[in-house]
């Protein structure tokens, strides 16, 4: 039986499954699998309720979301272009808006990820994600969201399903007192000066690596946002704050108990000047984003979203050691499976 | 063995030469010995290189001297010269570093991966060029999984000891198309440089033969078609002709975005080393400075004298600034400061070194000697240039090749150093 608490991640690694079947007839699986279907259909359920529209989402185009720490895409031979599969659909978010004003997708991304995170627990070479985006809203509109949607699906799990929570050992306690008050939040430079007095190594000018993720995840009771994180750690898409150059108008969404990060979202950036001069900070070649570009110069609506890792959501509802636990055909980095 | 390289206006015979003599060649040939007399004015440098025209002064009394007397408890030699230094986070045998070849058809498949293995027993970092990727493939399937960019890498891991040397694989605007360096840090090929620290990722804002210009090669129209999504062309060679010219967009920055890639190269590939490669451009200090400050463990100046295997005879004579007027610019600093621009021997080497740079390129030379000697040409041309290091930093009384600095140069008159350098380190 897997064990939930937080200290399950020191433990030794659950052992990634020899067959697939061996995995799917698992009970641990068949209850994990149970939850995270109950936790599909409630997400439906709440956005459907607020306004959504549902789209199915893309799954190639001629570009993807370059906004990815050091994974690689998977190109596609499309009649002699190159395509890519989505890594995610931030572009196609963003666009979907000139049709209706609330959206959102549950997509499969694609994101072939350096093999040293085969051992996070968190990554996934194919995962899923609730996307969501919102035209005209704020930053802290997509994160009131964000909090919502995720307080309505625990507490739907906790009501309705007992018994799957109870094959998979999950302390339903510390999952409960998670739904019950509004999230915490953190800057990523508080964050960061945090990590580094408590002697952990990390760049003030990065993303939060994921030892560092985990660190900060692990000490804290509740889920809790981290804002405005330093331009260059992000994608192009993410929202520089005009008050304060060099920051971003974005937040990640960390679960406690050491399971890390739940969500990424921002104020999306949608003027074409900025967008191309973003590209470049980014690295990026303007010319490969044509459709996209060709779409903010005539104009792309101003939003805000996020996207939820569904296994990792479904991992930390159910307790379990690890993400692909949480997926009936899991792909680890690196790893050959079914 | 060698495929008829050409290269115009350097010193290719005396290259070769170390090529197939290695440290012997550093002197005058054997024959002349003991009925020869030797003197100033055999080799004249050019009037036009500043760098040539500066003069290497050994003083008289030396106390760097004495106290390696003291430590060694008899007399120094050359051969006490430490080399052994630190360039852009990799560990080295010497200040010495071989520059990126690029897509160019001179630097293909075997020439590239002999150039490779002999850097690698050298203890020596290497750069790998852009446009490797969008120009070769990277795994193409008729290939048997072999890529010139990942056999570049793999043929250097295989060739290198536990500790010394380090890749840097260059990406520029169109490689950002291929990915290549997402491609790179997920592929196993990579996992033994990265395990040890020695890999490198280089932001190529240009290139010194062609400053403010992007790549420029020549290609059969079959070829062109191919890679038609990612590159212009151009029918310079008048549209009957079977040949055009592949143009690649130098890319755009400003302060701003050179900040901001790399910082983002740091964030996204936090197990490499971060090198910026700079041209020759007047505000090449301030470029500098910038790459530095967000986080970069190299930057690399690449003087207008630098080598290339396709550029407009104008761009070759009259654009950018020489290599001595960068470093001059730049000044002596803490950073990790890498200079290109033909170097292949010692003595210019040392001058550059005294100037601010940690370590030299060696470009048109390296492919040069591995045309010469595929197994040993570059071994035997880096050994002579260690002789001469050795002996030119020993001559000024110094036993760690660190310790150079412009007192151990006498400028042109016309030279005037910059406020900056009085910072030296």
């Amino acid at each position: 039986m897997t064990v939930t608490t937080p200290e399950a991640v020191d433990e030794a690694p659950a052992p990634f499954p020899a067959s697939p079947d061996a995995h799917l007839t698992d009970p641990a699986t068949r209850a994990t699998l149970r939850v995270q279907s109950r936790m599909l259909a409630a997400t439906r359920a709440f956005l459907t309720a607020h306004g959504f529209q549902e789209l199915l989402p893309p799954l190639i185009g001629p570009v993807t979301d370059p906004g990815i720490r050091g994974s690689k895409q998977v190109d596609v031979d499309f009649y002699g272009h190159k395509y890519k599969l989505m890594t995610s659909a931030i572009l196609y978010k963003q666009a979907s808006l000139l049709a209706f004003d609330k959206i959102f997708y549950i997509a499969p991304n694609v994101r072939l990820e350096p093999v040293e995170t085969a051992v996070t627990h968190r990554h996934l070479a194919e995962f899923h994600q609730i996307d969501v985006e919102i035209r005209d809203a704020s930053r802290e509109d997509a994160m009131l969201l964000a909090e919502q949607l995720l307080t309505h699906v625990v507490t739907d799990v906790l009501a309705s399903m007992p018994a799957e929570l109870d094959v998979l050992g999950r302390d339903t306690e510390t999952l409960r007192r998670a739904a019950g008050d509004a999230f915490g939040r953190v800057g990523h430079a508080e964050a960061t000066a945090g990590l580094i007095a408590a002697g952990h190594p990390q760049d003030p000018a990065a993303e939060i690596d994921w030892q560092g993720e985990e660190i900060v995840s692990a000490r804290a009771e509740r889920p809790f946002f981290v804002t405005d994180y330093p331009k260059g750690s992000r994608g192009f898409y993410d929202k520089e704050n005009p008050q304060q150059p060099g920051v971003l108008r974005n937040f990640d969404l960390i679960a406690p108990e050491g399971y890390g990060e739940l969500a990424s979202g921002s104020e999306r950036e949608h003027d074409y000047a900025t967008l191309v001069t973003r590209m470049r900070e980014t690295g990026e070649n303007p010319a490969k984003y044509g459709w996209y570009l060709d779409l903010a110069r005539r104009g792309i609506p101003a939003s805000s979203g996020f996207g939820i890792g569904l296994e990792r959501f479904t991992r930390y509802v159910t307790g379990r050691q690890a993400a692909w636990q949480a997926s009936a055909y899991p792909k680890l980095p690196g790893v050959v499976s079914a | 063995m060698n495929t008829a390289l050409v290269a115009h206006g350097f010193p290719e015979e005396q290259v070769r030469a170390r090529a197939r003599h290695g440290a012997a060649a550093v002197f005058p040939a054997q024959s002349g010995y003991g009925s020869g007399l030797l003197g100033a004015g055999a080799c004249t440098p050019d009037a036009d290189d500043e760098l040539e025209r500066i003069r290497i002064v050994p003083p008289v009394f030396m106390p760097e001297r004495l106290k390696k007397l003291i430590d060694l408890g008899r007399e120094p030699l050359y051969s006490d010269v430490d080399l052994e230094t630190v360039i852009g986070g990799f560990t080295s045998r010497m200040p010495l570093y071989v520059s990126a070849f690029g897509s160019t058809q001179v630097a293909s498949h075997d020439l590239g991966e002999a150039a490779g293995r002999q850097a690698a027993q050298l203890g020596v970092p290497l750069v790998i060029g852009e446009n490797v990727v969008p120009v070769n493939g990277y795994r193409s399937a008729d290939d048997a999984g072999v890529s010139p960019l990942l056999g570049r890498i793999a043929a250097y891991a295989e060739a290198a000891g536990a500790e010394y040397g380090g890749v840097a694989v260059q990406q520029s605007t169109e490689d950002a198309d291929a990915e290549v360096w997402n491609l790179i840090y997920s592929d196993p090929v990579s996992e033994p440089l990265l395990a040890t620290g020695r890999l490198a990722f280089e932001l190529k804002v240009g290139q010194g033969a062609k400053p403010g210009l992007g790549g420029l090669t020549v290609l059969d129209r079959d070829t062109a078609g191919r890679v038609a999504e990612q590159y212009a062309t151009d029918e310079v060679f008048g549209a009957d002709s079977d040949r055009v010219l592949r143009v690649s967009s130098p890319g755009t920055f400003t302060e701003e975005i050179l900040r901001q890639q790399v910082r983002l190269m740091r964030n996204n590939f936090p197990r490499v080393k971060v090198w910026v490669k700079l041209h020759p451009g007047r505000d090449v200090a301030e470029a500098a400075a910038t790459a530095w400050a967000a986080g970069a463990d190299a930057v690399t100046v690449d003087g207008a004298e630098g080598g290339t295997a396709w550029a407009p005879t104008g761009f070759l004579s009259h654009v950018g600034l020489p290599l001595a007027d960068c470093l001059r610019r730049v000044g002596r600093k803490d950073s990790c400061l890498l200079a290109s621009g033909r170097m292949w021997e010692g003595t210019r080497a040392v001058k550059a070194l005294a100037l601010g740079a940690r370590a030299v390129g060696l470009g048109r030379a390296a492919l040069l000697a591995v045309d010469e000697d595929r197994e040993a040409g570059l071994r035997r041309l880096a050994e002579a240039f260690a002789l001469e290091v050795r002996m030119l930093t020993s001559a000024v009384g110094k036993y760690h090749v660190n310790a150079l600095d412009p007192q151990d140069l006498l400028f042109p008159a016309a030279w005037r150093m910059p406020s900056a350098a009085s910072g030296a380190a």
